[in-house]
């Protein structure tokens, strides 16, 4: 051995579909803008992939406010997904991403099954997206969203569709607000799916006794945080145990330590969201993190870690 | 590529009650931390608390830039679960700080007359507004009109103190323990017609009631109006979309804006009213 292995940082990297990443956290889409809100705050190199807001073929006004709410170790939002829309997306803001040495993932969103293949023909020819994620989860638009996500069929003909249309990896992101989460996941990986990221918000409510009046104009919004943390954790562990594609698993993750959970139990990869806005500088911290824990276990790659979980 | 800003830690200094829940909390931070302009807000996160996450943004109520040091004033009212465990910090007690951030009060060249207006804790960067107005006096004098309301006597903050930085003050109650008896709006509304539209800025902030009855007095003799407005925030950077307020874009359409990036200060016409 002409090189000695303690002197090496260990390798982080990770491939999600044909995709490598530097590191295993990338930011989790809406909480981290388009990348340029965050970027006088820390190197966006340093980020494992930035996924961005999701994007509509036209712009969405979003929600009325109150918006979000903050509730015990954990927040509600209620945005409905505010975007300036995929073509504005491309002109306006991806030439500013496209500087950094950091794939960027298009989360898509759509109102019918027909839009999200065009979406996906569009950003495919966009340079500098290097994989799309299909929301198929969220909570708080009247149309699509979750209804694609809480439907086997729907969820599997919405992957198919955009597989078709492109040639860059395809995540599907999935809803917790289902009975059973690995169902959905095997019928997009049957679908095509390259991988899929679990969970989007779990759908929750709020009121103001002394007015009587939900805190958020929406009635309903999507919980995150740390409160969601253990339930998001228990369907990534079951996702993986059915599913061969790499997951991606994401809530509530706040620290390295939170991290690795995830990592322990078997997610190729994480997404950090709300933790960004109580620290703009979260996920480099959880990279570093992640990096001294492997030092510390005299892990050389990351991949010795993905999956340990001793269950005895 | 810039990526030089921080969360700065700093250190509160003293925070005393000032009026019924109405507080003073002065805070140390290094000499790095940018000067707020009047209007810019801060977004403050308790250190080591797992059950509140998210940073609580204040507007900034005074400032001083020291050798070593800066020390920002943060005028605040206790209105929730957040703001409570602020209430709670004591002297030498840390900070997590962020900022300062948003757009500010801009007093266009032409401007002769500013009439400040807040009501209750609305107060809080209309102090800073008009310190830093008295503060470039030699470069460019500016008369200053107060009109400051709040529901009782007892919420009436620093009237005195307010009083020796402007040219006049007019406070209001709503209980009519003190000034005017009433809405802060009403002495505004009959002195209106006496200041110029061509040299007259009112700068407001204040309960969204106050600012909608501005609005209205000011569609009678249309002063130009910049108005400080707060939504429950996440991220403060423009991330989160969730501070979002309803405003007319440049082609007239209905679009929300975000309280952190596109105000805290808005055009007061720019304002749909939902």
């Amino acid at each position: 051995m002409g090189i000695d292995q303690k002197l090496l940082p260990p390798d982080l990297a990770v491939h999600i579909g044909g995709l490598k990443l530097k590191n295993p956290v990338m930011t989790a889409s809406g909480t981290f803008g388009y990348g340029e809100e965050y970027a006088p705050y820390l190197d966006l190199n340093q980020l494992g992939a930035i996924v961005v807001k999701g994007l509509s073929l036209e712009p969405r006004m979003g929600n009325p406010p109150p918006r979000i709410m903050e509730t015990p170790c954990g927040m509600l939002n209620a945005v409905g997904l505010q975007n300036i829309g995929v073509h504005a997306f491309i002109r306006d803001k991806l030439p500013f991403l496209r500087q950094f040495d950091t794939p960027v993932i298009a989360n898509i969103y759509a109102e019918s099954v027909d839009e999200f293949p065009m979406l996906a023909g569009i950003l495919s020819e966009a340079p500098g997206v290097h994989a799309l994620e299909i929301n198929i989860s969220c909570p708080n638009v009247k149309k699509g969203g979750i209804a694609f996500g809480t439907d086997p069929k729907m969820a599997a003909d919405v992957t198919r569709r955009v597989k078709t249309e492109t040639d860059l990896p395809v995540i599907v992101k999935l809803t917790p607000n289902v009975t059973d989460i690995a169902m959905i996941a095997q019928s997009v990986e049957a679908a095509g799916a390259d991988a899929v990221s679990l969970i989007n918000t779990i759908t929750g409510m709020s009121v103001n006794v002394e007015t009587r009046t939900p805190h958020l104009k929406n009635i309903t919004g999507g919980l995150s945080g740390p409160a969601i943390k253990p339930v998001a954790l228990r369907m990534v562990w079951q996702v993986v145990n059915r599913v061969s594609i790499p997951v991606i698993g994401l809530g509530g993750i706040m620290t390295a330590d939170d991290a690795l959970e995830y990592l322990i139990v078997g997610a190729r990869a994480v997404q950090v969201g709300t933790a960004n806005f109580i620290n703009p500088r979260a996920i480099p911290e959880i990279v570093e993190g992640i990096e001294i824990y492997l030092q510390k276990h005299k892990m050389t790659h990351i991949q010795e870690l993905i999956g340990s979980l001793k269950t005895g | 590529m810039q990526h030089g800003k921080f969360v700065m830690m700093g250190s509160v200094e003293s925070n005393r009650e000032v009026q019924d829940g109405h507080f003073l909390m002065s805070v140390r931070l290094p000499p790095a931390f940018a000067t707020p302009l009047p209007g810019q807000f801060i977004l403050s996160h308790l250190k080591n608390r797992g059950d509140i996450l998210l940073g609580r943004p204040f507007s900034v109520s005074g400032f001083h830039r020291h050798a070593h040091h800066v020390q920002i004033e943060i005028l605040y009212r206790v209105a929730g679960q957040g703001t409570r465990l602020f209430a709670r910090l004591r002297a030498g007690d840390g900070l997590d700080i962020l900022g300062p951030l948003g757009r500010p009060f801009e007093i266009p060249t032409g401007i002769k007359n500013v009439i400040l207006v807040s009501g209750g804790i609305g107060l809080a960067p209309i102090r800073y507004l008009l310190t830093s107005i008295r503060a470039m006096e030699s470069e460019r004098a500016l008369r200053t009109d107060v009109y400051m309301g709040a529901k009782t006597v007892d919420e009436l903050l620093e009237p005195e103190a307010i009083r020796s930085l402007c040219d006049e003050l007019q406070v209001c109650t709503d209980d009519c323990s003190m000034g005017h008896p009433g809405l802060v709006t009403e002495p505004l509304e009959k002195a209106l017609k006496s200041y110029s539209l061509k040299d007259t800025l009112v700068c407001a902030c204040g309960p969204l009631g106050m600012v909608r009855r501005l609005s209205e007095i000011l569609t009678q003799h249309p002063l130009a109006c910049q108005v400080s407005l707060e939504e429950r925030m996440a991220c403060g950077v423009g991330a989160c979309l969730g501070c979002a307020v309803a405003v007319r874009g440049e082609n007239g359409e209905k679009q929300y804006q975000r309280v952190c990036r596109e105000g805290p200060v808005f055009n007061l016409r720019d304002i749909l009213w939902e």
